[in-house]
């Protein structure tokens, strides 16, 4: 289907955009870089939809859109599918990917490491901030993808808001909630 | 000292099992750096140094200035080359000469360097086996957890929970 770049190459281009918008353009304004990079995500989630369903049907009903999402529309993105679904047939889904692509690489600094062979202890009383810390950078991370659904579903429309939760790295849930 | 040239190397001794190290842990690793191209070094682990000469600001200083050295050196005197190559440039792998490791009575201490400049130098017991794959093992657990890491910023000491375990990892197992 024409030209293709390294998987690294977007990677790193996904890095460097979240990483400019939180530091360089909107400095010490993340809810302004947030929207923007889920604004980012929107354009491309209808992009990567209009493409995906080029001989497809129309959708019969939304839970057909949340499959195609989770089936064909993961694995063009992500060579995988969404491991989990679940709704509570009111109009929210939860899409779990016990995998994220995006976010295997992510890891802190651990703060105060000795350079001895001692591993870190598992339940040290810093834990609890560290883990805070990686939320709140992973956070930011994870506008982009959830613009991409929320951009997806609006171009077979379906009119949507995408939250995501990662307290559980590699793994991330998306959770759509559809416009009655 | 005993250099090794790019020609692989002929032991009289049978073949070692993998773990005959007298370190804590029972690995053949007693020590690791990491340096960049700047000399920075990025990491520094050991496992079993019961003797230290220096302070660690000196002995990373002494050893990035001795693996220039030594690439400098073995390069020159390559007897093969034809033209004369790109000193102190890093070398793409399987061009130029680069010397790979070398061994005392105690211990042994094997080198790669990558095209992008990143040093990687194992320390281990003498009679270990060769160490170049193990060494391109550890370069690409750099890549995947350090360079594609959106929180490490470039040319610091890395402290990245994810490379530090699967490094300890695959160190206690495979070397």
């Amino acid at each position: 289907m024409g030209r293709e770049v390294s998987e690294s190459c977007i990677d790193a281009l996904i890095t460097e955009m979240v990483s400019s918008y939180c530091n360089r353009f909107y400095v010490n304004k993340p809810e302004v870089s947030a929207r923007r990079i889920e604004a980012i995500g929107y354009q491309v989630g209808i992009q990567l939809s209009e493409r995906y369903t080029v001989e497809r049907p129309r959708f019969s009903e939304h839970l057909e859109a949340i499959k195609f999402i989770c089936k064909e529309f993961w694995s063009e993105l992500f060579k995988k599918q969404i491991d989990n679904l679940k709704t509570n047939h009111k109009g929210t889904f939860v899409l779990q990917d016990n995998r994220f692509q995006w976010l295997t690489h992510m890891s802190i600094n651990a703060s105060a490491e000795t350079t001895d062979s001692s591993q870190q202890e598992p339940h040290s009383p810093n834990s609890t901030t560290l883990d805070a810390n990686l939320l709140q950078a992973t956070s930011m991370h994870l506008y982009f993808p959830c613009g991409i659904i929320r951009g997806a579903l609006s171009n077979l429309g379906i009119p949507c808001a995408v939250s995501a939760d990662a307290s559980n790295l590699p793994a991330c849930s998306f959770v759509i909630r559809i416009k009655a | 000292m005993q250099f090794f040239g790019g020609t692989s190397e002929v032991t009289l001794s049978p073949s070692v099992p993998s773990s005959i190290g007298t370190g804590p842990l029972g690995s053949n690793a007693y020590m690791l750096y990491l340096f960049n191209r700047n000399g920075v070094c990025l990491l520094y682990k050991e496992w079993h140094r019961p003797l230290k000469t220096l302070d660690s600001n000196q002995d990373q200083k002494l050893m990035f200035g001795l693996l220039f050295s030594l690439k400098s050196f073995t390069a020159k005197m390559d007897p093969t080359r034809v033209e004369k190559g790109n000193l102190g440039v890093p070398l793409l792998p399987g061009e130029g000469c680069s010397f790979h490791c070398f061994r005392t009575n105690t211990y042994k201490l094997s080198f790669m360097e990558s095209p992008s400049g990143i040093k990687i130098i194992l320390v281990t017991h003498p009679k270990s086996k060769d160490h170049r794959e193990n060494l391109r093992y550890i370069y690409n657990l750099y890549v995947g957890n350090v360079v594609k890491n959106p929180l490490y910023v470039p040319g610091t000491a890395i402290k990245c929970e994810l490379f530090n375990t699967s490094l300890d990892q695959y160190i206690q197992t495979s070397i």
